[in-house]
Protein backbone atom coordinates (compact mmCIF):
# COMPACT_ATOMS: atom_id res chain seq x y z
CA UNK A 1 0.00 0.00 0.00
CA UNK A 2 1.37 3.24 -0.77
CA UNK A 3 1.82 5.99 1.72
CA UNK A 4 2.08 9.47 0.72
CA UNK A 5 4.11 12.58 1.94
CA UNK A 6 1.05 13.45 4.16
CA UNK A 7 0.73 10.06 5.43
CA UNK A 8 -2.34 9.10 4.15
CA UNK A 9 -3.33 5.72 3.35
CA UNK A 10 -3.69 5.23 -0.27
CA UNK A 11 -7.40 2.94 0.17
CA UNK A 12 -8.28 3.28 -4.00
CA UNK A 13 -5.12 2.39 -6.33
CA UNK A 14 -5.32 2.53 -9.83
CA UNK A 15 -2.69 1.49 -12.55
CA UNK A 16 -3.27 1.12 -16.32
CA UNK A 17 -6.91 -0.14 -15.42
CA UNK A 18 -8.32 -0.88 -19.12
CA UNK A 19 -11.87 -1.88 -20.04
CA UNK A 20 -12.36 -2.96 -23.62
CA UNK A 21 -16.26 -3.76 -24.63
CA UNK A 22 -15.80 -5.79 -27.66
CA UNK A 23 -13.01 -3.00 -29.85
CA UNK A 24 -14.69 -0.19 -27.91
CA UNK A 25 -12.02 0.73 -25.52
CA UNK A 26 -14.41 1.94 -22.60
CA UNK A 27 -11.42 3.41 -20.66
CA UNK A 28 -7.77 3.57 -21.72
CA UNK A 29 -5.14 3.30 -19.54
CA UNK A 30 -6.20 5.50 -16.09
CA UNK A 31 -3.65 5.53 -13.14
CA UNK A 32 -4.80 7.19 -9.93
CA UNK A 33 -4.19 7.21 -6.11
CA UNK A 34 -7.20 8.17 -4.12
CA UNK A 35 -5.82 8.48 -0.22
CA UNK A 36 -7.75 7.88 3.11
CA UNK A 37 -10.58 10.48 3.48
CA UNK A 38 -10.37 12.55 0.30
CA UNK A 39 -13.33 13.03 -2.32
CA UNK A 40 -11.88 12.85 -5.48
CA UNK A 41 -14.09 14.21 -8.35
CA UNK A 42 -14.15 11.98 -11.68
CA UNK A 43 -15.36 14.67 -14.32
CA UNK A 44 -16.20 14.25 -18.11
CA UNK A 45 -18.61 14.39 -20.68
CA UNK A 46 -21.40 11.29 -21.23
CA UNK A 47 -19.92 8.25 -22.52
CA UNK A 48 -16.96 8.87 -21.19
CA UNK A 49 -15.90 6.26 -19.27
CA UNK A 50 -17.13 7.36 -15.59
CA UNK A 51 -19.29 4.86 -14.92
CA UNK A 52 -17.52 2.17 -16.24
CA UNK A 53 -14.58 2.92 -14.24
CA UNK A 54 -16.70 3.16 -11.11
CA UNK A 55 -18.57 -0.12 -12.50
CA UNK A 56 -14.68 -1.69 -12.21
CA UNK A 57 -14.03 -0.49 -9.31
CA UNK A 58 -17.06 -1.48 -7.27
CA UNK A 59 -16.23 -5.52 -8.38
CA UNK A 60 -19.20 -5.17 -11.19
CA UNK A 61 -16.85 -5.73 -13.73
CA UNK A 62 -13.39 -7.01 -14.60
CA UNK A 63 -11.14 -5.13 -16.16
CA UNK A 64 -9.51 -6.27 -19.80
CA UNK A 65 -6.02 -4.78 -18.56
CA UNK A 66 -4.11 -2.91 -15.24
CA UNK A 67 -5.15 -3.44 -12.18
CA UNK A 68 -6.85 -1.59 -8.89
CA UNK A 69 -7.24 -2.00 -5.61
CA UNK A 70 -9.88 -0.91 -3.13
CA UNK A 71 -8.98 -1.28 0.56
CA UNK A 72 -6.20 -3.60 -0.40
CA UNK A 73 -8.29 -6.18 -1.93
CA UNK A 74 -7.57 -6.73 -5.83
CA UNK A 75 -10.66 -5.88 -8.37
CA UNK A 76 -11.33 -9.02 -10.28
CA UNK A 77 -10.26 -11.59 -8.05
CA UNK A 78 -11.31 -10.42 -4.45
CA UNK A 79 -14.40 -8.81 -6.12
CA UNK A 80 -16.82 -10.04 -3.01
CA UNK A 81 -14.48 -8.59 -0.59
CA UNK A 82 -14.36 -5.27 -2.70
CA UNK A 83 -18.61 -5.31 -2.88
CA UNK A 84 -18.40 -5.45 0.83
CA UNK A 85 -16.00 -2.76 1.41
CA UNK A 86 -17.69 -0.42 -1.21
CA UNK A 87 -21.04 1.94 -0.50
CA UNK A 88 -22.58 2.23 -4.06
CA UNK A 89 -24.99 5.20 -5.89
CA UNK A 90 -25.41 4.01 -9.06
CA UNK A 91 -26.44 6.18 -12.17
CA UNK A 92 -30.14 5.23 -11.42
CA UNK A 93 -31.59 5.07 -7.99
CA UNK A 94 -31.92 1.54 -8.50
CA UNK A 95 -34.62 1.16 -5.91
CA UNK A 96 -37.55 -1.92 -5.11
CA UNK A 97 -40.87 0.53 -6.05
CA UNK A 98 -43.07 -2.23 -4.87
CA UNK A 99 -41.31 -2.43 -1.64
CA UNK A 100 -41.32 0.68 1.50
CA UNK A 101 -38.44 2.76 2.33
CA UNK A 102 -37.96 0.66 5.68
CA UNK A 103 -37.64 -2.95 3.12
CA UNK A 104 -35.83 -1.48 0.66
CA UNK A 105 -33.30 -0.45 3.44
CA UNK A 106 -33.82 -3.52 5.58
CA UNK A 107 -32.85 -5.90 2.27
CA UNK A 108 -29.58 -3.69 1.26
CA UNK A 109 -28.86 -3.80 4.89
CA UNK A 110 -29.14 -7.72 5.17
CA UNK A 111 -27.35 -7.87 1.61
CA UNK A 112 -24.37 -5.94 3.18
CA UNK A 113 -24.19 -8.44 6.12
CA UNK A 114 -26.33 -6.40 8.82
CA UNK A 115 -27.58 -8.84 10.62
CA UNK A 116 -28.03 -7.97 14.22
CA UNK A 117 -31.69 -6.91 14.20
CA UNK A 118 -31.17 -4.18 16.57
CA UNK A 119 -27.94 -2.00 15.04
CA UNK A 120 -29.76 -2.80 11.50
CA UNK A 121 -33.13 -1.00 12.93
CA UNK A 122 -30.91 1.77 14.22
CA UNK A 123 -29.21 2.32 11.84
CA UNK A 124 -31.66 2.71 8.98
CA UNK A 125 -33.50 5.19 11.33
CA UNK A 126 -30.80 6.69 11.71
CA UNK A 127 -29.93 7.45 8.15
CA UNK A 128 -33.83 7.98 7.35
CA UNK A 129 -34.53 10.28 9.82
CA UNK A 130 -31.45 12.14 8.57
CA UNK A 131 -32.30 12.61 4.96
CA UNK A 132 -35.77 13.56 6.03
CA UNK A 133 -37.43 9.67 4.92
CA UNK A 134 -38.77 8.04 8.62
CA UNK A 135 -41.88 9.38 8.44
CA UNK A 136 -42.61 8.08 4.58
CA UNK A 137 -40.56 4.69 5.81
CA UNK A 138 -44.20 2.33 5.16
CA UNK A 139 -45.04 4.24 1.94
CA UNK A 140 -43.97 2.48 -1.39
CA UNK A 141 -40.79 4.22 -3.00
CA UNK A 142 -43.54 4.20 -6.28
CA UNK A 143 -45.29 6.93 -4.61
CA UNK A 144 -42.10 8.74 -4.59
CA UNK A 145 -40.79 12.50 -6.14
CA UNK A 146 -37.52 11.40 -8.02
CA UNK A 147 -36.17 13.72 -5.24
CA UNK A 148 -36.60 11.53 -2.59
CA UNK A 149 -35.47 8.56 -4.47
CA UNK A 150 -32.43 9.97 -4.33
CA UNK A 151 -32.20 10.37 -0.96
CA UNK A 152 -32.93 6.75 0.03
CA UNK A 153 -30.61 5.50 -3.01
CA UNK A 154 -28.28 7.51 -0.99
CA UNK A 155 -28.85 5.87 2.44
CA UNK A 156 -28.95 2.95 0.86
CA UNK A 157 -25.04 3.30 0.04
CA UNK A 158 -24.22 4.04 3.48
CA UNK A 159 -26.39 1.66 5.32
CA UNK A 160 -23.65 -0.34 6.16
CA UNK A 161 -21.03 2.21 7.24
CA UNK A 162 -18.69 1.56 4.09
CA UNK A 163 -15.04 3.57 4.59
CA UNK A 164 -15.34 4.00 0.80
CA UNK A 165 -18.50 5.82 -1.29
CA UNK A 166 -18.74 5.34 -4.99
CA UNK A 167 -21.01 8.10 -5.64
CA UNK A 168 -22.64 8.62 -9.54
CA UNK A 169 -24.81 12.22 -9.61
CA UNK A 170 -25.36 12.03 -5.77
CA UNK A 171 -27.39 15.54 -6.45
CA UNK A 172 -29.10 14.57 -9.56
CA UNK A 173 -32.87 15.44 -9.03
CA UNK A 174 -32.16 16.75 -5.65
CA UNK A 175 -33.75 20.72 -4.96
CA UNK A 176 -30.79 22.95 -3.69
CA UNK A 177 -31.75 22.51 -0.12
CA UNK A 178 -31.84 18.75 -0.35
CA UNK A 179 -28.16 19.09 -2.68
CA UNK A 180 -26.58 21.62 0.05
CA UNK A 181 -27.65 18.44 2.53
CA UNK A 182 -26.03 15.91 0.29
CA UNK A 183 -22.91 17.93 -0.01
CA UNK A 184 -22.81 19.04 3.46
CA UNK A 185 -23.00 15.07 4.22
CA UNK A 186 -20.19 14.07 2.02
CA UNK A 187 -17.89 17.00 3.58
CA UNK A 188 -18.89 15.51 7.33
CA UNK A 189 -18.63 11.75 6.29
CA UNK A 190 -14.99 12.48 4.82
CA UNK A 191 -14.12 14.80 7.54
CA UNK A 192 -15.10 13.10 10.19
CA UNK A 193 -15.83 9.40 9.74
CA UNK A 194 -12.47 9.44 7.30
CA UNK A 195 -14.71 8.14 4.52
CA UNK A 196 -12.91 7.86 1.05
CA UNK A 197 -15.33 9.58 -1.70
CA UNK A 198 -15.12 8.73 -5.73
CA UNK A 199 -17.60 11.21 -6.78
CA UNK A 200 -18.41 10.93 -10.34
CA UNK A 201 -20.39 14.17 -11.35
CA UNK A 202 -21.27 16.63 -14.29
CA UNK A 203 -22.45 18.96 -11.72
CA UNK A 204 -19.31 20.92 -11.42
CA UNK A 205 -20.51 23.62 -8.28
CA UNK A 206 -20.47 19.89 -6.57
CA UNK A 207 -16.98 19.09 -7.64
CA UNK A 208 -15.58 22.49 -7.08
CA UNK A 209 -17.30 22.44 -4.01
CA UNK A 210 -16.61 18.93 -2.21
CA UNK A 211 -13.22 17.69 -4.43
CA UNK A 212 -9.90 18.23 -3.37
CA UNK A 213 -8.82 16.52 -6.36
CA UNK A 214 -9.98 15.66 -9.82
CA UNK A 215 -9.87 14.29 -12.97
CA UNK A 216 -11.14 14.92 -16.34
CA UNK A 217 -11.67 11.78 -18.27
CA UNK A 218 -12.26 12.12 -22.31
CA UNK A 219 -13.50 8.65 -24.67
CA UNK A 220 -11.85 6.52 -21.54
CA UNK A 221 -8.43 8.75 -21.61
CA UNK A 222 -7.36 10.99 -18.79
CA UNK A 223 -7.42 14.37 -20.13
CA UNK A 224 -5.78 15.82 -16.33
CA UNK A 225 -5.69 14.95 -13.10
CA UNK A 226 -4.33 17.56 -9.57
CA UNK A 227 -6.29 19.79 -7.06
CA UNK A 228 -8.95 21.38 -8.06
CA UNK A 229 -7.73 24.96 -7.28
CA UNK A 230 -4.53 24.49 -9.26
CA UNK A 231 -6.35 22.88 -12.29
CA UNK A 232 -9.09 26.04 -12.48
CA UNK A 233 -6.41 28.06 -11.96
CA UNK A 234 -4.15 26.69 -14.60
CA UNK A 235 -6.66 26.30 -17.05
CA UNK A 236 -8.55 29.66 -16.84
CA UNK A 237 -5.67 32.09 -16.40
CA UNK A 238 -5.23 34.49 -13.99
CA UNK A 239 -7.79 35.92 -11.59
CA UNK A 240 -10.05 38.73 -12.37
CA UNK A 241 -10.90 42.21 -11.08
CA UNK A 242 -15.32 43.04 -11.62
CA UNK A 243 -15.78 46.61 -10.90
CA UNK A 244 -19.24 47.71 -11.43
CA UNK A 245 -19.58 51.52 -11.66
CA UNK A 246 -22.96 53.75 -11.84
CA UNK A 247 -21.62 55.27 -15.40
CA UNK A 248 -19.02 53.41 -17.47
CA UNK A 249 -17.87 55.89 -19.80
CA UNK A 250 -15.05 55.44 -22.46
CA UNK A 251 -12.55 57.68 -20.59
CA UNK A 252 -12.76 55.05 -18.07
CA UNK A 253 -11.84 52.16 -19.96
CA UNK A 254 -8.74 53.78 -22.34
CA UNK A 255 -7.47 54.97 -18.51
CA UNK A 256 -7.51 51.45 -17.37
CA UNK A 257 -6.15 50.19 -20.32
CA UNK A 258 -3.07 52.24 -20.18
CA UNK A 259 -2.21 50.81 -16.36
CA UNK A 260 0.64 48.49 -17.37
CA UNK A 261 -0.55 45.42 -15.61
CA UNK A 262 -3.62 45.30 -17.03
CA UNK A 263 -3.94 42.36 -19.83
CA UNK A 264 -7.58 42.34 -21.04
CA UNK A 265 -10.62 44.71 -20.27
CA UNK A 266 -13.77 42.92 -20.86
CA UNK A 267 -16.69 46.10 -20.61
CA UNK A 268 -20.26 44.77 -20.24
CA UNK A 269 -21.82 48.19 -20.94
CA UNK A 270 -25.86 47.03 -19.94
CA UNK A 271 -24.91 46.80 -16.00
CA UNK A 272 -21.78 48.87 -16.00
CA UNK A 273 -19.68 46.73 -15.26
CA UNK A 274 -15.49 45.83 -16.42
CA UNK A 275 -13.35 43.11 -15.54
CA UNK A 276 -9.42 43.38 -15.71
CA UNK A 277 -7.28 40.48 -16.30
CA UNK A 278 -4.79 41.03 -13.42
CA UNK A 279 -1.35 38.91 -12.36
CA UNK A 280 -1.53 39.93 -8.83
CA UNK A 281 -4.97 40.93 -6.80
CA UNK A 282 -3.15 42.57 -3.47
CA UNK A 283 -1.15 45.11 -5.50
CA UNK A 284 -3.27 45.69 -9.14
CA UNK A 285 -6.35 46.13 -7.13
CA UNK A 286 -5.45 49.65 -5.28
CA UNK A 287 -3.98 50.80 -8.76
CA UNK A 288 -6.98 49.99 -10.56
CA UNK A 289 -9.52 51.30 -8.40
CA UNK A 290 -7.48 54.55 -7.68
CA UNK A 291 -6.99 55.12 -11.48
CA UNK A 292 -11.18 54.75 -12.11
CA UNK A 293 -11.70 57.21 -9.17
CA UNK A 294 -9.13 59.41 -11.05
CA UNK A 295 -10.78 59.82 -14.07
CA UNK A 296 -14.31 60.41 -11.88
CA UNK A 297 -15.50 56.79 -12.18
CA UNK A 298 -18.76 56.11 -8.90
CA UNK A 299 -17.62 52.88 -8.29
CA UNK A 300 -20.43 50.88 -6.76
CA UNK A 301 -18.74 47.67 -6.11
CA UNK A 302 -14.99 45.71 -6.26
CA UNK A 303 -15.52 41.98 -6.75
CA UNK A 304 -12.57 39.31 -6.90
CA UNK A 305 -13.86 36.71 -9.70
CA UNK A 306 -11.71 33.29 -9.88
CA UNK A 307 -12.09 31.30 -12.63
CA UNK A 308 -14.62 28.31 -11.94
CA UNK A 309 -14.07 25.02 -12.52
CA UNK A 310 -16.83 24.62 -15.07
CA UNK A 311 -14.63 27.11 -17.58
CA UNK A 312 -11.79 24.85 -17.03
CA UNK A 313 -14.15 21.36 -17.45
CA UNK A 314 -14.98 23.98 -20.82
CA UNK A 315 -11.87 24.56 -22.31
CA UNK A 316 -10.37 21.10 -21.58
CA UNK A 317 -13.33 19.15 -23.36
CA UNK A 318 -13.32 21.31 -26.12
CA UNK A 319 -9.66 21.02 -26.63
CA UNK A 320 -9.93 17.73 -26.42
CA UNK A 321 -12.36 17.45 -29.36
CA UNK A 322 -10.38 19.93 -31.63
CA UNK B 1 -22.76 -20.46 -0.79
CA UNK B 2 -24.39 -19.06 2.37
CA UNK B 3 -28.18 -19.95 2.53
CA UNK B 4 -29.27 -16.89 4.17
CA UNK B 5 -28.57 -14.90 1.26
CA UNK B 6 -30.02 -16.88 -0.65
CA UNK B 7 -33.34 -17.18 1.77
CA UNK B 8 -33.12 -13.08 2.02
CA UNK B 9 -33.56 -12.73 -2.51
CA UNK B 10 -36.25 -15.26 -1.82
CA UNK B 11 -37.94 -13.32 0.85
CA UNK B 12 -37.44 -9.57 -0.76
CA UNK B 13 -38.75 -11.01 -4.62
CA UNK B 14 -42.01 -12.62 -2.87
CA UNK B 15 -42.48 -9.44 -1.23
CA UNK B 16 -42.62 -7.82 -4.76
CA UNK B 17 -44.18 -10.42 -6.08
CA UNK B 18 -47.17 -11.03 -3.82
CA UNK B 19 -47.63 -7.06 -4.36
CA UNK B 20 -47.79 -7.50 -8.78
CA UNK B 21 -51.18 -8.62 -9.92
CA UNK B 22 -49.91 -9.72 -13.23
CA UNK B 23 -48.04 -12.26 -11.30
CA UNK B 24 -50.18 -13.17 -9.42
CA UNK B 25 -53.30 -13.38 -11.54
CA UNK B 26 -52.18 -15.90 -13.80
CA UNK B 27 -50.21 -18.33 -10.89
CA UNK B 28 -54.07 -18.53 -9.17
CA UNK B 29 -56.15 -18.49 -12.44
CA UNK B 30 -54.60 -21.61 -14.22
CA UNK B 31 -54.48 -24.00 -10.94
CA UNK B 32 -58.14 -22.88 -9.87
CA UNK B 33 -59.29 -23.98 -13.74
CA UNK B 34 -57.29 -27.35 -13.37
CA UNK B 35 -58.00 -28.59 -9.84
CA UNK B 36 -61.48 -26.90 -9.80
CA UNK B 37 -62.92 -26.16 -12.93
CA UNK B 38 -61.67 -29.28 -15.24
CA UNK B 39 -63.34 -31.73 -12.73
CA UNK B 40 -66.43 -29.94 -12.15
CA UNK B 41 -67.06 -30.08 -16.05
CA UNK B 42 -66.01 -33.81 -15.70
CA UNK B 43 -68.95 -34.22 -12.63
CA UNK B 44 -71.22 -32.48 -14.80
CA UNK B 45 -71.21 -34.20 -18.09
CA UNK B 46 -71.03 -37.80 -16.44
CA UNK B 47 -74.35 -37.11 -15.14
CA UNK B 48 -75.87 -35.73 -17.99
CA UNK B 49 -74.30 -38.93 -19.91
CA UNK B 50 -76.48 -41.43 -18.06
CA UNK B 51 -79.69 -39.62 -18.67
CA UNK B 52 -79.40 -38.99 -21.94
CA UNK B 53 -78.61 -42.40 -22.53
CA UNK B 54 -75.63 -41.94 -24.66
CA UNK B 55 -73.17 -44.72 -25.19
CA UNK B 56 -69.86 -44.04 -24.13
CA UNK B 57 -68.63 -45.12 -28.17
CA UNK B 58 -66.43 -42.10 -28.20
CA UNK B 59 -64.31 -43.14 -24.89
CA UNK B 60 -63.90 -46.42 -25.47
CA UNK B 61 -60.94 -46.08 -27.71
CA UNK B 62 -59.14 -44.85 -25.43
CA UNK B 63 -59.63 -47.09 -22.70
CA UNK B 64 -59.07 -50.02 -25.13
CA UNK B 65 -55.41 -48.47 -25.73
CA UNK B 66 -54.69 -48.37 -22.37
CA UNK B 67 -52.35 -51.47 -21.26
CA UNK B 68 -53.93 -54.67 -19.83
CA UNK B 69 -52.46 -53.90 -16.55
CA UNK B 70 -54.87 -50.83 -15.71
CA UNK B 71 -57.39 -52.60 -17.65
CA UNK B 72 -57.84 -54.39 -15.07
CA UNK B 73 -58.35 -52.51 -12.86
CA UNK B 74 -61.48 -51.72 -14.68
CA UNK B 75 -63.14 -55.11 -13.37
CA UNK B 76 -67.13 -54.96 -12.33
CA UNK B 77 -67.40 -51.35 -13.12
CA UNK B 78 -69.87 -49.39 -15.20
CA UNK B 79 -68.73 -47.47 -18.19
CA UNK B 80 -69.58 -44.21 -15.91
CA UNK B 81 -67.37 -45.20 -13.08
CA UNK B 82 -64.56 -46.37 -15.51
CA UNK B 83 -64.45 -42.66 -17.38
CA UNK B 84 -64.20 -41.10 -14.05
CA UNK B 85 -61.75 -43.56 -13.17
CA UNK B 86 -59.33 -42.73 -16.10
CA UNK B 87 -60.23 -39.12 -15.67
CA UNK B 88 -59.71 -38.66 -12.13
CA UNK B 89 -56.05 -40.84 -11.85
CA UNK B 90 -54.81 -41.11 -15.33
CA UNK B 91 -55.84 -38.28 -17.61
CA UNK B 92 -55.49 -35.23 -14.85
CA UNK B 93 -52.25 -36.23 -13.98
CA UNK B 94 -49.90 -34.89 -16.18
CA UNK B 95 -52.00 -31.65 -16.07
CA UNK B 96 -50.71 -31.33 -12.81
CA UNK B 97 -47.23 -31.00 -13.73
CA UNK B 98 -48.22 -27.86 -15.85
CA UNK B 99 -49.35 -25.92 -12.92
CA UNK B 100 -45.91 -25.72 -11.03
CA UNK B 101 -44.26 -25.50 -14.57
CA UNK B 102 -46.40 -22.24 -15.27
CA UNK B 103 -46.55 -20.85 -12.28
CA UNK B 104 -42.74 -20.87 -11.92
CA UNK B 105 -42.30 -19.80 -15.94
CA UNK B 106 -43.89 -16.76 -14.56
CA UNK B 107 -41.80 -15.72 -11.69
CA UNK B 108 -38.69 -17.38 -13.04
CA UNK B 109 -39.09 -14.99 -16.32
CA UNK B 110 -39.13 -11.93 -13.98
CA UNK B 111 -36.21 -12.53 -11.98
CA UNK B 112 -33.34 -11.41 -13.40
CA UNK B 113 -35.32 -9.49 -16.97
CA UNK B 114 -37.60 -8.46 -14.26
CA UNK B 115 -34.86 -6.26 -12.75
CA UNK B 116 -32.94 -5.28 -15.43
CA UNK B 117 -36.51 -3.79 -16.94
CA UNK B 118 -37.02 -1.68 -13.30
CA UNK B 119 -33.62 -0.80 -13.49
CA UNK B 120 -32.96 -2.35 -10.05
CA UNK B 121 -30.12 -5.06 -11.28
CA UNK B 122 -27.10 -2.44 -10.63
CA UNK B 123 -27.39 -1.81 -6.68
CA UNK B 124 -28.60 -5.74 -6.51
CA UNK B 125 -25.34 -7.27 -8.01
CA UNK B 126 -23.29 -4.46 -6.64
CA UNK B 127 -24.32 -6.29 -3.03
CA UNK B 128 -21.72 -8.67 -1.59
CA UNK B 129 -23.93 -11.62 -2.60
CA UNK B 130 -22.26 -14.10 -4.38
CA UNK B 131 -23.58 -15.76 -7.72
CA UNK B 132 -24.91 -18.66 -6.52
CA UNK B 133 -26.34 -16.98 -3.65
CA UNK B 134 -27.92 -15.19 -5.94
CA UNK B 135 -29.04 -18.03 -8.56
CA UNK B 136 -30.35 -20.01 -5.85
CA UNK B 137 -32.09 -17.15 -4.33
CA UNK B 138 -34.00 -16.25 -7.76
CA UNK B 139 -34.31 -20.32 -8.21
CA UNK B 140 -36.20 -20.43 -4.69
CA UNK B 141 -38.75 -17.50 -5.18
CA UNK B 142 -40.09 -19.28 -8.05
CA UNK B 143 -39.94 -22.83 -6.81
CA UNK B 144 -41.59 -22.75 -3.51
CA UNK B 145 -44.51 -20.25 -4.66
CA UNK B 146 -45.22 -22.74 -7.12
CA UNK B 147 -44.85 -25.97 -5.32
CA UNK B 148 -47.37 -24.33 -2.85
CA UNK B 149 -50.05 -24.08 -5.83
CA UNK B 150 -49.33 -27.00 -6.67
CA UNK B 151 -49.95 -29.09 -3.46
CA UNK B 152 -52.81 -26.64 -2.55
CA UNK B 153 -54.32 -27.01 -5.63
CA UNK B 154 -53.91 -31.17 -5.27
CA UNK B 155 -55.72 -30.89 -1.97
CA UNK B 156 -58.53 -29.30 -3.92
CA UNK B 157 -58.58 -31.60 -6.56
CA UNK B 158 -58.54 -34.88 -4.47
CA UNK B 159 -61.30 -33.53 -1.61
CA UNK B 160 -63.44 -32.40 -5.14
CA UNK B 161 -62.87 -35.96 -6.87
CA UNK B 162 -63.38 -37.84 -3.72
CA UNK B 163 -66.04 -36.10 -2.83
CA UNK B 164 -67.62 -36.52 -5.95
CA UNK B 165 -66.05 -40.47 -6.48
CA UNK B 166 -67.43 -41.45 -2.81
CA UNK B 167 -71.45 -41.96 -3.51
CA UNK B 168 -70.65 -43.57 -7.42
CA UNK B 169 -68.06 -45.87 -6.03
CA UNK B 170 -70.09 -46.96 -3.03
CA UNK B 171 -67.44 -45.07 -0.53
CA UNK B 172 -64.16 -45.50 -2.74
CA UNK B 173 -62.01 -43.13 -2.15
CA UNK B 174 -60.11 -42.12 -5.75
CA UNK B 175 -57.44 -40.17 -4.47
CA UNK B 176 -54.49 -40.03 -3.38
CA UNK B 177 -52.82 -42.98 -5.15
CA UNK B 178 -49.38 -43.77 -5.42
CA UNK B 179 -48.91 -42.42 -8.36
CA UNK B 180 -50.36 -38.81 -7.86
CA UNK B 181 -47.66 -39.01 -4.66
CA UNK B 182 -45.19 -39.57 -6.59
CA UNK B 183 -46.07 -37.19 -9.29
CA UNK B 184 -46.79 -33.93 -7.18
CA UNK B 185 -44.07 -34.86 -4.30
CA UNK B 186 -41.20 -36.01 -6.59
CA UNK B 187 -41.75 -35.40 -10.45
CA UNK B 188 -43.31 -32.44 -9.85
CA UNK B 189 -40.84 -30.47 -7.55
CA UNK B 190 -37.73 -31.59 -10.24
CA UNK B 191 -39.51 -31.37 -13.53
CA UNK B 192 -40.00 -27.63 -11.41
CA UNK B 193 -36.79 -27.44 -10.34
CA UNK B 194 -35.42 -28.11 -13.76
CA UNK B 195 -37.32 -25.94 -15.30
CA UNK B 196 -36.91 -23.15 -13.33
CA UNK B 197 -33.16 -22.95 -14.22
CA UNK B 198 -33.75 -22.91 -17.41
CA UNK B 199 -35.90 -20.03 -17.21
CA UNK B 200 -33.16 -18.15 -14.78
CA UNK B 201 -30.43 -18.94 -17.36
CA UNK B 202 -32.83 -17.14 -19.85
CA UNK B 203 -33.64 -14.79 -18.07
CA UNK B 204 -30.26 -13.66 -17.15
CA UNK B 205 -29.37 -13.37 -20.82
CA UNK B 206 -32.41 -11.57 -22.41
CA UNK B 207 -33.31 -7.69 -21.99
CA UNK B 208 -36.80 -8.29 -20.72
CA UNK B 209 -39.06 -10.19 -18.99
CA UNK B 210 -41.30 -10.65 -22.59
CA UNK B 211 -38.24 -11.86 -24.01
CA UNK B 212 -37.86 -14.40 -20.99
CA UNK B 213 -40.88 -15.35 -20.97
CA UNK B 214 -41.76 -16.41 -24.72
CA UNK B 215 -38.44 -18.42 -24.74
CA UNK B 216 -39.72 -20.31 -21.38
CA UNK B 217 -42.96 -21.30 -23.02
CA UNK B 218 -40.99 -23.87 -25.49
CA UNK B 219 -39.66 -25.72 -21.90
CA UNK B 220 -43.42 -26.73 -21.42
CA UNK B 221 -43.54 -28.41 -24.98
CA UNK B 222 -42.35 -31.98 -23.30
CA UNK B 223 -44.90 -32.14 -20.46
CA UNK B 224 -47.83 -30.95 -22.85
CA UNK B 225 -46.44 -33.85 -25.37
CA UNK B 226 -46.82 -36.02 -22.20
CA UNK B 227 -50.68 -35.00 -21.69
CA UNK B 228 -51.56 -35.91 -25.26
CA UNK B 229 -49.55 -38.41 -25.25
CA UNK B 230 -51.42 -40.20 -21.88
CA UNK B 231 -54.70 -39.23 -23.62
CA UNK B 232 -53.50 -40.83 -26.67
CA UNK B 233 -52.68 -43.97 -24.32
CA UNK B 234 -48.90 -43.60 -25.88
CA UNK B 235 -47.68 -42.96 -22.49
CA UNK B 236 -48.85 -43.99 -19.41
CA UNK B 237 -47.53 -42.30 -16.46
CA UNK B 238 -47.18 -45.07 -14.01
CA UNK B 239 -44.94 -45.52 -10.99
CA UNK B 240 -41.97 -46.65 -12.48
CA UNK B 241 -42.33 -44.21 -15.09
CA UNK B 242 -42.78 -41.32 -12.77
CA UNK B 243 -39.92 -42.66 -10.51
CA UNK B 244 -37.27 -43.09 -13.85
CA UNK B 245 -38.77 -39.69 -14.59
CA UNK B 246 -37.89 -38.32 -10.67
CA UNK B 247 -34.33 -40.19 -11.11
CA UNK B 248 -33.41 -38.38 -14.54
CA UNK B 249 -34.59 -34.68 -13.20
CA UNK B 250 -32.88 -34.81 -10.10
CA UNK B 251 -29.30 -35.18 -12.36
CA UNK B 252 -30.65 -32.63 -14.68
CA UNK B 253 -31.91 -29.98 -11.83
CA UNK B 254 -27.60 -30.63 -10.46
CA UNK B 255 -26.29 -30.31 -14.01
CA UNK B 256 -28.82 -26.86 -14.58
CA UNK B 257 -27.94 -25.01 -11.07
CA UNK B 258 -23.61 -25.63 -12.33
CA UNK B 259 -24.35 -24.59 -15.82
CA UNK B 260 -26.73 -21.69 -14.53
CA UNK B 261 -24.04 -20.35 -11.61
CA UNK B 262 -21.27 -21.25 -14.38
CA UNK B 263 -23.22 -18.69 -17.08
CA UNK B 264 -23.95 -16.09 -14.65
CA UNK B 265 -21.92 -13.09 -15.65
CA UNK B 266 -22.66 -9.83 -13.75
CA UNK B 267 -20.96 -8.05 -16.54
CA UNK B 268 -22.92 -9.80 -19.15
CA UNK B 269 -26.34 -8.95 -17.65
CA UNK B 270 -25.31 -5.11 -16.70
CA UNK B 271 -24.15 -4.84 -20.41
CA UNK B 272 -27.74 -5.87 -21.74
CA UNK B 273 -29.73 -2.97 -19.59
CA UNK B 274 -32.57 -1.68 -21.42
Amino acid sequence: MIITGVIRLAIIEVENLTKIFNSFVAVDNLSFVIEEGEVFGLLGPNGAGKTTTIRMLAGLISPSKGSAKVKGFTVGSDSLKVRETVGILTENPSLYERLTAFENMDFFAEAYGLSDQQKKQDRIKQLLTFFGLWERRNARVATFSKGMKQKLAIARALVHEPPVLFLDEPTSGLDPESSKEVRDLIAILSANEKVTVLLCTHNLEDAQKLCFRVMIINRGKKVIVGRTNDLRNRISGTLKVEITLKNLTPEIVTAVKNIPHVKQVHQDESTSKFSVNVDDIESDTPELVKKVVEVGGLILGVNVVRPSLEEAYIKLIKEEKE
Amino acid sequence: MRLNKAELIFRKDWREIRRNWQVILPIVLLPLIISLVLPIILIVVSSVIPSSGTPLSDFKPLIQGLPEAIQEQFAGMTDIQVMIYIMATYFFAPFFLIIPLMASSVISSDSFAGEKERKTIEALLATPISDSELFFGKMLVSFIPSMVVTFISFVVYTLVFDLFSFGIFNGLLLLPNLNWILMIFGLAPTLALASIGLTVIVSAKVKGFKEAQQISVILLLPVLALVFGQVAGAIILGPLVILILISIFVILDFVVFRIGVKLFKREEILSKLA
